[in-house]
């Protein structure tokens, strides 16, 4: 059960934090759908994976790998900031257009039980980049 | 999972290249690039200047007028 589910939140309801300050202040963390990992941690089951990875806030793209088998890679196995903008972000940055990058991202993979994913891994990785204390959170799919 | 992030105090922005399928699950705040596919999301690979533009663009939306629910789209040539 979720907690929207615990606590009877309709599933019309639009959850919504206000963002405060300044994006030029702000510590941003990335999360992902789309099967990001560093080339050293194991692989994702491309079949389905309930699980997440922790990546470091300083890895850079080259440094990471994607598993998966459900989008066109024609893109991402050149660049993996086609669905990770890890480089961007931390250009972004160095110019000071947001605060930094928090220490550590976060990405998860190809799964068709959501029910599931909703139940345990969103729940459990949501704690986990709350713990990174970010003043936005950026995400994205495949 | 944006859902359980916002419900952790977390403001959240979703660059999504499936406009469709995000606007049902009523996001607090994403940005479909027109034209963009999965795979795909920020546009294509060795453009890191259109890259910058749509992730900062997606960034913006933090500190915009809030249109939860609604799946801004970017054009993007």
């Amino acid at each position: 059960m979720t907690e929207e589910q615990a606590l009877g939140i309709s599933r019309h309801c639009i959850p919504f934090t206000p963002f405060k300050g300044r994006l030029e202040e702000a510590a941003v963390c990335l999360v992902s759908t789309a099967g990001v990992r560093l080339l050293s941690q194991p692989a994702f089951d491309t079949r389905h994976e309930l699980g997440h990875r922790v990546i470091p806030g300083d890895a850079t793209s080259a440094q990471l790998t994607v598993d998966d088998t459900h989008y066109d890679h024609a893109c991402v196995d050149q660049d993996r900031n086609c669905v990770f903008p890890i480089d961007r972000l931390r250009e972004l940055a160095a110019e000071g257009r947001v605060g930094a990058l928090t220490e550590s991202h976060f990405a998860t993979a190809y799964t068709q039980q959501l029910r599931d994913f909703a139940a345990f891994t969103a729940v459990r990785l949501a704690v986990e980049v709350a713990a990174q204390r970010p003043h936005a959170v950026l995400l994205t799919g495949g | 999972m944006q859902r359980a992030i916002e419900m952790q105090g977390i403001p959240t922005v979703f660059i999504t290249a499936e406009p469709e399928e995000t606007e049902q699950a009523r996001p607090p705040r994403a940005l479909a690039p027109r034209g963009f596919a999965p795979g795909h999301s920020l546009g294509p690979a060795g453009n890191p200047a259109l890259q910058r533009r749509v992730l900062l663009d997606a960034l913006l939306l933090l500190t915009g007028p809030p249109r939860p629910g609604e799946v801004v789209v970017g054009e993007y040539g």
